[in-house]
């Protein structure tokens, strides 16, 4: 485990901000990926639903596109159909039920039904409760996907930020990341680089 | 029509097989080379700027194609969704070992072997490695010491390009560096604790890798896109199909031939010679047979070895050029994992720009100047620091706009002792022919016997110690030792199985890697260590195959081969 982490390390991700293209021509890309998106081949309407105002909740559209926008809930049926493990999916699709569960619970509507100040409400509950179970070291974690943690929201968050820095926007608009860096250096002033 | 007869057969493309490629054609032999598997085209083959999320699990990886088909090798942390066609099936290549001594063996069959996802990591030994067997008692002596092989560093690092920091350490001697690639905020601060809590006994310096920093024999510098395990299409780095490959072809003396599997090498009971080889073709399976004046296994440690055992004749029936009885004996890799991490406070107001394929290196510190009581030798520390990025939002608390906007910026910076350690050369530790399996060509399989002993497990618990010290003296905060389980064969410095020595009754090769036995064959690749110092081994198999090569024309012109 900690060896990846070390292996990370030494390619340490350091944000270079050039805007490849203008946010009109973004806006237009992303309209016509929502147009043509595929069936899911695990997520009921329902769920997608959910999974979607999850993760758009958790990394939103600001001034830079959220994980509606770059389809996150369409990476998020991948990994439930061909990657996890049968106990996985199962572990997370009992999480969703529990979402609406929690929201029927205390607002008597399912989750896609709540406010948003609602919703945000319900993911605070599970965001403390899995800061509840963390244990310091989580922090020096390997870098890449931990298919150990059970939590149904550890799962949703770590899909969500996986699926959202990703993807071609979340790299290059929120990241400002670039396959091939502009330079290189190995102590430089963060304005050096925010003024590249 | 009378088979043709090269002047000299090459098993193997990747870091030695290269350079054997390179040196013999470049004296003017004319050279086959057996590659195992598929030709590599680096137009299509190299992946490094393939964009994540064009990969279908962008970077997660296939995870049920890797267990059917890759159980062994995902266990590498350098295998990943882009390059995991460079490493080989583990259903086609089977081996085995004893129930409760797990071995990861990690292989790739291509041209260009594993010198296309090596971890670039260049030292040299000095005479406190070649001498420790004497010194201690342990195993046999090397036949050569460092000033045999010291040319041949220099020669080497000159054609292949190592970037470094001379240092002047006699335990690390300093080879023809390439400028120095620079340290990021944490590892100075780093640096300069270690020198001044630890001064005469340990330092840090940045680590020597075959990373061109400056253009260098015609290939381009390094351009810092971080993933070279995927590939460099500028060439940057040291593989023997971006430097020595190329190098033998424009001799017009080289034919390579991927889907080249070899069997096993034909003896001469006349000559006492090798006179060539067996070859199963890897795509039509048919049964062909090479001859050449001399023989170059380097094919990897456990591959040549396991072609000689796989070559018994009358003469030989414990395995060609086996009258010592060594030949897959004394199997070592390094034992690595144990380390601490740390956070390393301030700098936030500075970052590392660009993805360094490189990271920093503390030089062996213990038995260096005195002696140590509770161990032999000693490790040498990988690793680095640098600022978290997005990922570490899923461990923390937090979700929408802020949250989103926090993880856009570099998080704390994060250092990492990563250790690496001398593996002693036991007898016990083996390799052996597996008469009950056989590889997707019919080849028996290898069954191997190894495990770590007490001294590499001394050694690991003492590098969680000694990192957790630096990482205190530098301030860092939440300092947390680990301590990894690895099985042996997962650092991939598998080495020892054929040994060089002075006498043929307990090695099975000779001071310049001429087998005892078989004079014409030679054996280059890490097969030949006698043991395993702690710093990477591939410049040394390097200067090595160079060395022998030499000697071998040499002979040749002497008629004495």
């Amino acid at each position: 485990m900690q060896r990846r982490e070390a292996l990370r390390l030494l390619a340490a991700t350091a944000a270079l901000p050039i805007l490849s293209r203008d946010a009109f021509s973004l806006f237009r890309e992303v309209h016509q990926q929502l147009a043509e998106a595929p069936a899911l081949k695990t997520l009921n309407p329902h769920q997608n639903a959910t999974v979607t105002a999850i993760s758009e909740l958790i990394v939103p559209q600001t001034d830079t596109p959220g994980a509606k926008a770059v389809r996150v809930n369409e990476f998020i049926d991948l990994i439930l159909t061909e990657w996890y493990e049968g106990d996985e999916k199962a572990r997370f699709l009992a999480g969703l039920d529990d979402v609406d569960l929690r929201s029927r619970d205390v607002f008597g509507k399912d989750f896609i039904g709540c406010s948003e100040k609602q919703q945000v409400q319900i993911l605070s509950s599970l965001d403390e409760e899995l800061a509840g179970i963390r244990q310091p070291m989580d922090l020096h974690r390997e870098g890449r996907f931990a298919p150990t943690e059970k939590q149904f929201f550890y799962m949703m968050k770590r899909l969500t930020l996986v699926g959202y820095y990703t993807s071609q926007a979340g790299f290059e608009q929120e990241l400002h990341e670039q396959i091939i860096p502009s330079s290189h250096a190995g102590c430089v002033p963060v304005e050096e680089e925010a003024a590249k | 029509m009378p088979t043709k007869v090269y002047d000299a057969i090459v098993v193997g493309s990747g870091i030695t097989g290269g350079w054997a490629a390179k040196e013999l054609s470049e004296k003017g032999l004319e050279t086959l080379v057996l590659e195992a598997g598929r030709p590599i085209d680096p137009d299509t083959d190299y992946v490094e700027h393939v964009p994540v999320w064009e990969k279908r699990f962008r970077g997660l990886g296939d995870r049920k194609r890797f267990n059917d088909d890759q159980p062994i090798q995902q266990t590498c942390s350098g295998v990943d969704e882009w390059n995991c066609k460079f490493f080989v099936n583990d259903r086609e290549n089977p081996y085995t070992t004893d129930p409760d001594k797990p071995f990861l063996w990690i292989r790739g069959r291509h041209v260009g072997g594993r010198s296309i996802m090596w971890g670039r990591q260049s030292y040299r030994w000095s005479d406190l490695d070649f001498e420790a067997n004497l010194r201690e008692g342990i195993a046999i002596d090397w036949p050569i010491r460092y000033q045999d092989i010291a040319p041949w560093y220099d020669y080497v690092e000159d054609f292949i390009g190592v970037t470094g920091q001379a240092e002047g350490l006699p335990q690390l001697p300093d080879g023809k560096f390439l400028p120095p690639m620079e340290l990021t905020c944490a590892e100075l601060a780093v640096k300069d604790a270690i020198a001044k809590s630890f001064p005469g006994d340990r330092m840090m310096t940045i680590g020597r890798a075959a990373v061109l920093t400056k253009r260098h024999r015609g290939r381009a510098a390094c351009h810092y896109c971080g993933p070279c395990s995927r590939g460099c299409i500028t060439r940057s780095y040291f593989s023997s199909l971006n430097s020595t490959l190329p190098a033998a072809q424009a001799t017009g003396k080289v034919t390579i031939r991927p889907h080249s599997v070899v069997h096993s090498v034909i003896f001469d009971s006349n000559t006492r010679k090798a006179a060539g080889v067996r070859v199963i073709d890897g795509q039509t399976r048919e049964a062909l047979e090479f001859r050449g004046h001399i023989l170059f296994l380097c094919a990897s440690a456990l591959e040549s070895a396991r072609i000689l055992l796989n070559s018994s004749t009358t003469e030989f029936p414990n395995g060609l050029a086996n009258s010592s009885g060594e030949l897959g004996h004394n199997l070592m890799d390094h034992c690595m994992g144990g380390g601490a991490t740390g956070l390393i406070p301030g700098h936030e107001d500075n970052i590392a720009l660009g993805h360094r394929p490189n990271g920093i290196y503390v030089p062996r510190f213990r038995n260096v100047k005195q002696k140590h009581s509770g161990l032999l030798r000693g490790y040498g520390f990988q690793g680095g620091g640098s600022r978290q990025n997005w990922e570490r939002g899923a461990w923390m608390t937090g979700f929408g706009a802020d949250f989103k906007r926090m993880l856009s910026r570099p998080g704390p910076w994060m250092f990492t002792f990563y250790g690496f350690g001398e593996c002693l050369p036991n007898r016990e530790n083996y390799i052996e022919l597996d008469k009950e399996k056989a590889d997707a060509w019919g080849i028996p399989a290898l069954k191997i016997h190894c495990s770590w002993r007490e001294n590499e497990r001394a050694l690991l618990h003492d590098m969680t110690v000694t990192a957790s010290e630096m990482l205190s003296a530098a301030g860092a905060k939440q300092v947390e030792p680990f301590l990894e389980d690895n099985a042996p064969g997962l650092t991939i410095h598998e080495m020892g199985t054929a040994r060089m020595g002075r006498d043929p009754k307990n090695s099975v090769l000779n001071a310049h890697n001429q087998a005892h036995d078989v004079k014409n064959l030679f054996v280059t690749d890490g097969a030949c260590m006698t043991s395993s110092a702690c710093v990477n081994p591939s410049l040394t198999y390097m200067a090595l195959t160079a060395r022998a090569c030499d000697f071998a024309v040499d002979q040749m012109k002497r008629g004495e081969l």
